[in-house]
């Protein structure tokens, strides 16, 4: 092999060896969280992410030809297809659990939300100046 | 030749071992979610390999089939969630006739 068909090779397998790397944090994520809405945060990266890095090594690979046309397309509509069926089953999960409450916060309303996340900054913003004065009081 | 050789065989095997896991969560999985999310991984793998096969056995059209998976595979998280809420629905209606039905007769 040339120098060229060298560095071609290099590059496809670091991109696959990216793309192992991302699978094996998928699943080491799908098997650390403990609910389904979590989980789904860590398939969704190995569908977009990991899937493209091992196609387009498997694209260094192959060279310029009509292969490499067709893997950008499995890359352009898992694009588009995997935030669906992630989405799709987000509804379906809570849909169908009943005890949803019980691992995840629900608002009936999204005023209610924002009002608690403004409390939630503004007693941020006070507890700093509290432990200060705590510790006035402590050195005191 | 025989270098790309080597490592496309070592990638099938990696990814057979990466969906014995991705099984492993397929069969535990508490809820039909996460059942339908461990297919979904496996879905993906399986694309992968289909293409390392394609460059393996230098057969163009092997890509085609993999693009066609994707297709069948998104098809089938879309129809199968569907289709279990759908089931979902019809047996809370039933319980809930069921209850009302006892309700009456009281």
């Amino acid at each position: 092999m040339t120098a060229i068909e060298w560095v071609r090779f290099l590059i496809g397998s670091l991109f696959l060896l990216i793309g192992i790397i991302m699978f094996i944090t998928e699943l080491y994520g799908v098997f650390h969280f403990k609910y389904v809405l979590n989980r789904m945060h860590a398939a969704a990266m190995g569908d977009t992410l990991a899937i493209s890095a091992c196609l387009l090594g498997l694209m260094i690979f192959s060279g310029f030809n009509f292969t490499t046309l067709k893997l950008f397309l499995i890359i352009v509509f898992l694009w588009f297809a995997s935030p669906v069926s992630s989405h799709v089953l987000a509804r379906l999960e809570i849909a169908t659990n009943e005890k949803l409450s019980q691992h995840c916060e629900i608002y009936q309303d999204v005023s209610d939300l924002e009002r608690e996340l403004a409390d939630r900054k503004k007693a941020e913003a006070n507890s700093p100046a509290d432990t200060a004065k705590e510790k006035e009081v402590s050195a005191l | 030749m025989e270098l790309y050789h080597t490592l496309y065989i070592t990638l099938l095997v990696l990814f057979s071992f990466l969906m014995l896991i991705c099984l492993i969560r397929a069969v535990k999985g508490p809820q039909v979610a996460d059942r339908l999310m461990a297919v979904n991984m496996m879905g993906t793998m399986v694309m992968v390999m289909i293409s390392v096969l394609a460059l393996l056995l230098n057969e163009g059209y092997l890509v085609d089939i993999c693009l066609i998976y994707a297709m069948i595979s998104f098809l089938a998280v879309v129809v199968l969630s569907k289709v279990y809420i759908g089931i979902y629905e019809e047996r809370v209606r039933k319980k809930n006739a069921e209850e009302g039905s006892l309700h009456d007769s009281h």
